[in-house]
């Protein structure tokens, strides 16, 4: 193989080299006609050049030649002798020839020259005509050469591979005999083992078949058995069978009765259904309807309810004001009455008095009555404190809670004087700060940001309504029976509270009468006023509540009636009252009064007949005067005097 | 009759079935020859085409049975099928009736095969894309058709040719345009190439004689200008879309020793009109003018309608007059377009020329392909080239052949040798080179590792360098072979040359 393509190599470069020389003979035709032009072109331009000098030299010359003729032109206009000017004309004349001979010299010198070039250019067109025949032939040669030992090339290359085909045809020939060999002793080999082998299994195949006759015939009597057991089992299957079949059938025959009567049922039910469907929508529709109705009657009634709320609230607010009122022009009443009253008494004392000291001569002594003494506004408002108390708290309550946690001064007036101030106070900050469990954590997010004594109010309200205290009496209830438990529990503090209850004595009548009407407590002893409430130890601060809490339970029910019972019995002691007052003087006086009256008014009888007697008296006094002074008059008048009886002297006479 | 037809038409397997319609049909034939009378002679057997539609290939076996039946000289190889009759009537009509679209495949491959070469190309131009056809004309016209250089088209070989061979016996003012622009919508959308080889000037009735005898240069012709105006492509390229070649040559080809200067005369108009034809043509993408006797100014007019032209790549001014103004306007054109190759080769180019070239390949970045043979830049120019040769990296191919280069220019591009690693071409044919410079090249090359070819021919240069450079090349085709395992690198230096060798 590697000769091989050494060889085709070899050819290869052969064949370039025989191009390359080939083309290079070719182009040496072109290149030889190149330098050929080349040498012919500077030939050329040396003629050319040569060629111009000359002509500028015949240029010259003759220009020279023209002058002088011209100069002797203008010499012969000067001649006047014709011999003279017949020699120079002669003269002019040769001269003349003598330049067109040169001129006709130089034209047929170039005209030979171009006689030669066009003998040249003929060469030349004989010489290229040559040359492409040249050329051609030397191409065709080359074509020629070429063609042939590309020929011989492509000869010597099949024939090399001609070789090298039947080398490797013999070589592979070769190889295939002895393959072919090989396996015909190896096939042979196979055969011989292979006959050995037929001949084994034919003996085994034999055994085996006997072996397999004698298992025949005991498996076919065995087999033969189970047929019959097999037939009679099948004799009895049949049997069985055909009484299922029956029974089948007639089970078949009812299920089909069954399921035309299932069918008619079905098709009732369906009516049915449908018809329940229609009642159902019927009742559907009506249930929509009928809820819409209840929502718009649901609707008028709470506008109506709202309604009647508001005018509620308003009749309360009315209700409220007028009892105010009321209560006002009670008072005013009870003031102006109670003030006439006293009046009337103090004019009744007075009259006494004076009855006794003038007309008896008795010494007088002021009755002394506590209603006397209680006289005035101020034993009226004790009576009805409860009762007013009772209204503002819960006028107070319902509107912004408790306010007398707060504002001392204002809660003063409206605190019941049994518990100081401070301790319910405190009493009150300890229920705050212990029971803060009882206050909504909402609460407390929003109480943060307020004051500290708005905190507490918000508190002690939240607090309240969680324990269930709706009234002031009920906050009373509460801080006494801290005060109570206080007692009960801590029997040592009840020394240092014995003074203490002693600055305020006006307190233990008010919380005798608010005890009577609870129920919690009831022991009238435990009037000690709370030393302080520091003493009240936080932790138990919840048993109280609780215990607090159970007993506020009970009594949860009867506020009403005691109000109304405290009310009736308020207006019978005002009709006791009253009938006090008017019967503040005793009846013993009453009827002194009377036999006195009895005795002076005989004596204003006497007194009065005395009197019309004296002024009977004084009257004929007057007329007698009167008399003695008109008679005077008469007396002194001057007709009396002109007169001849003058009635003086008449009168002097009969009187005389 | 219908149905019997009908019935005919349906059995098809069973042998019972088949034996049945056998026995129908004899009753049918009969039934059939006393229904159509006298007509059973052959030219008849052909149907009415909506006959044959229904009766299909199916029911034909048992026409033809009986028709031997009733003719036993015919026989099925005289008459020829309907399609292929219909086919040799299209063929026949072809140009009257050209119908080819509409058929099938196999039968458009018939009427291809049987169409004359001869029909008109207002027909055919449009209508047939057959390359076979287009062979067949090629082939019928031409003895020698090279259908490789024409991309491989036959069509586009014919109509390029075609309208070449019009081109190049135009003569202007007694040859009607029309001629040309008649077949323009017929090939506009074939020719690629346009390449004429000679543009024949205008008849002119007195053989006027000369009028001087300086009348080789040129100027003095262009005083009778008007009369010796050739073609004008102008409307011709504009109606070809495709157009990719030009290769134009203002002059007559075999005059033989009929010459005359004014056969070869390229005025100023056909320059001007052939620059605005150019310009205008935006597919163009090589443009040849050579042997029309272009100087200077002509070469800068045409350059300059060249300038920024979106595809151009080949330029080609070779066997022309073109000086060293137009060498720097070609220079110029090289850093204003993406040009690939450049030709000025047997110009006038001198030393100026090469330096305005060389200053603008230092820099670019497209052109493979420079060719100066036969100009006379001499050694500044060569070492202006080898100067701009160091820094460019992009072009391949350099012929400075004819150049009258001597052993300065050789020491620099011993330097160039060595660094270049572009460069595979390089043509130093028909210089001075000296024995010097050849030892200096061989010293350049001894680094060289890319070059693979070094033409060195009729340059003075010792055989031992010149033979040492030869194996130096030969190394390095060697390594180029074995870098690209394609076999075809071998023959590629030949056809790369193959064009070069008629222009020599």
């Amino acid at each position: 193989m590697d000769c091989q393509i050494d060889a085709t190599l070899k050819g290869l470069k052969k064949l370039a080299k025989l191009l390359l020389c080939g083309t290079e003979l070719v182009t040496n035709i072109q290149v030889a006609a190149d330098i050929r032009e080349i040498h012919r072109r500077v030939e050329e331009g040396e003629i050319r050049r040569q060629r111009l000098e000359k002509l500028e030299n015949e240029v010259k010359s003759s220009q020279d030649k023209f002058d002088e003729i011209t100069m002797k032109w203008e010499e012969g206009k000067r001649k006047r002798i014709p011999q003279d000017l017949w020699d120079m004309l002669n003269t002019q004349q040769v001269h003349c020839a003598g330049l067109i001979e040169d001129k006709n010299k130089l034209i047929s010198e170039l005209q030979q020259e171009l006689k030669t070039k066009d003998d040249q250019y003929v060469k030349d067109l004989k010489k290229q005509s040559d040359d492409i025949c040249l050329l051609l032939e030397r191409m065709e040669e080359q074509v020629r050469n070429v063609m042939k030992t590309f020929r011989q090339e492509l000869n010597s290359i099949e024939k090399a591979f001609e070789a090298e085909r039947r080398e490797l045809l013999t070589s592979n020939k070769k190889k295939w005999e002895r393959a072919l060999q090989a396996h015909n002793a190896k096939e042979l080999e196979y055969l011989l083992s292979r006959i050995k082998k037929v001949e084994d299994y034919e003996k085994q195949l034999n055994k085996q078949r006997v072996w397999d006759c004698e298992e025949y015939n005991t498996i076919k009597i065995k087999l033969e058995q189970d047929v019959q057991i097999l037939e009679q089992q099948l004799q009895q299957m049949k049997a069985t069978y055909q009484l299922n079949q029956e029974k089948l059938e007639y089970n078949f025959q009812v299920l089909k009765k069954r399921d035309e009567e299932s069918v008619v049922i079905k098709s009732q039910q369906k009516r049915k259904i449908s018809r329940l469907h229609d009642i159902l929508n019927n009742l559907r529709s009506k249930y929509t309807r009928q809820i819409r109705q209840f929502e718009e009657e649901n609707q008028s009634l709470t506008s109506d309810y709202i309604r009647l709320v508001t005018q509620f609230k308003e009749l309360q607010k009315a209700m409220r004001h007028f009892a105010l009122l009321d209560d006002k022009r009670f008072r005013e009443i009870w003031l102006m009455n109670e003030e006439e009253a006293k009046d009337l008494i103090s004019k009744a004392f007075d009259v006494d008095r004076i009855i006794h000291t003038q007309h008896l001569g008795l010494p007088w002594t002021a009755p002394d009555f506590w209603f006397l003494r209680n006289v005035g506004p101020i034993s009226q408002q004790q009576q009805r404190s409860a009762t007013q108390i009772l209204e503002e708290v819960l006028i107070q309550t319902e509107e912004e809670g408790m306010e007398e946690a707060t504002s001392e001064t204002e809660s003063y007036l409206d605190l019941p004087k049994q518990v100081s101030m401070k301790t319910t106070r405190k009493i009150l900050m300890l229920l705050c700060d212990e029971s803060g469990f009882l206050i909504e954590s909402k609460l407390l997010n929003l109480l943060r940001p307020l004051e500290k004594s708005e905190c507490y109010l918000l508190k002690l309200d939240a607090i309240f309504s969680a324990l269930g205290i709706e009234s002031e009496d009920d906050l009373y209830k509460l801080v006494n029976f801290f005060l109570k438990y206080r007692v009960h529990h801590s029997p040592s503090s009840q020394e240092r509270t014995s003074p203490m209850s002693a600055l305020d004595p006006g307190e233990q009548t008010d919380l005798e009468r608010q005890k009577e009407g609870s129920l919690v407590g009831g022991e009238p002893e435990e009037k000690e006023v709370p030393p302080s409430p520091t003493l009240i130890h936080p932790n138990d601060v919840l048993k109280i509540l609780e215990a607090f809490v159970m007993g506020l339970r009970k009594p949860r029910d009867p506020p009403a009636p005691v109000k109304v019972v405290k009310y009736v019995r308020d207006t019978s002691k005002d009709s006791a009252y009253w009938e006090a007052l008017a019967t503040v003087l005793p009846y013993a006086t009453q009827n002194l009064w009377d036999a006195l009256y009895t005795a002076l008014e005989k004596y204003h009888l006497v007194l009065t007949q005395r009197a019309k007697l004296l002024i009977e008296n004084n009257s004929l006094e007057k007329q007698n005067t009167e008399l003695q002074m008109l008679l005077q008059q008469y007396l002194d008048s001057k007709i009396n005097s002109e007169l001849h009886v003058p009635p003086t002297q008449v009168l002097r006479a009969p009187t005389k | 009759m219908q149905s019997m037809q009908a019935t005919l038409g349906t059995p098809t397997s069973s042998a019972l079935s088949r034996f049945s319609t056998s026995t129908q049909d004899k009753s049918s034939t009969a039934g059939q020859t006393s229904s159509t009378g006298p007509q059973p002679s052959r030219p008849s057997i052909i149907p009415p085409p909506s006959k044959s539609k229904g009766w299909g290939t199916g029911a034909s076996g048992g026409r033809m049975r009986r028709i031997i039946a009733e003719d036993p000289e015919w026989s099925l190889a005289i008459v020829p099928l309907l399609t292929e009759l219909c086919i040799q009537h299209i063929v026949e009509n072809f140009q009257n009736n050209p119908i080819l679209k509409q058929l099938l495949p196999e039968h458009k491959q018939k009427v291809l095969d049987h169409l004359s070469p001869d029909l008109p190309l207002a027909v055919t131009a449009n209508l047939i894309d057959d390359e076979s056809y287009w062979r067949r004309c090629c082939t019928q016209r031409w003895p020698v058709c090279h259908v490789a250089k024409h991309g491989g088209s036959w069509k586009r070989m014919f109509f390029e040719r075609h309208l070449e061979n019009l081109l190049r016996h135009f003569i202007p003012s007694t040859t009607d345009p029309a001629l040309i622009l008649e077949l323009l919508p017929l090939c506009r959308n074939y020719v690629r190439r346009l390449r004429v080889d000679q543009f024949l000037p205008p008849m002119k009735l007195p053989p006027r004689p000369r009028s001087g005898e300086l009348s080789e240069s040129g100027s003095e012709a262009e005083v009778e200008e008007p009369a010796t105006d050739h073609y004008q492509l102008g409307d011709l390229v504009a109606g070809l879309s495709h157009l990719e070649e030009l290769d134009l040559v203002y002059g007559v080809k075999d005059c033989g020793m009929n010459f005359e200067w004014n056969l070869f005369l390229f005025t100023y108009r056909d320059c001007h009109s052939l620059a605005a034809t150019i310009k205008a043509c935006h597919t163009l993408k090589i443009f040849r003018l050579t042997r029309s006797k272009v100087d200077d100014d002509k070469a800068r007019v045409l350059i300059r309608s060249l300038l920024d032209h979106p595809a151009l790549e080949e330029l080609d001014l070779s066997h022309n007059l073109v000086g060293d103004r137009g060498a720097r306007a070609a220079a110029k054109l090289l850093s204003h377009s993406r040009l690939r190759v450049l030709n000025l080769a047997n110009n006038q180019v001198r030393a100026l020329g090469a330096q305005s070239l060389a200053h603008a390949l230092a820099h670019n970045t497209n052109l493979i392909s420079l060719n100066l043979r036969l100009n006379c830049i001499e050694d500044e120019g060569g070492q202006a080239l080898a100067h701009a040769l160091q820094t460019n990296r992009c072009l391949t191919t350099l012929h400075l052949g004819g150049n009258e280069l001597s052993e300065p220019t050789a020491t620099l591009l011993s330097q160039v040798l060595a660094v270049n690693t572009t460069l595979t071409s390089i043509n130093l044919s028909c210089n001075h080179i000296g024995l010097d410079g050849g030892k200096q090249l061989l010293e350049g090359m001894s680094d060289n590792r890319t070059l693979l070819e070094f033409d060195l021919r009729l340059s003075d240069v010792a055989q031992e360098s010149e033979y040492l450079i030869g194996q130096a090349l030969c190394a390095n085709r060697e390594a180029a072979r074995q870098r690209a395992p394609n076999p075809s690198c071998f023959l590629s230096p030949i056809t790369a040359k193959g064009p070069e060798n008629p222009a020599g």
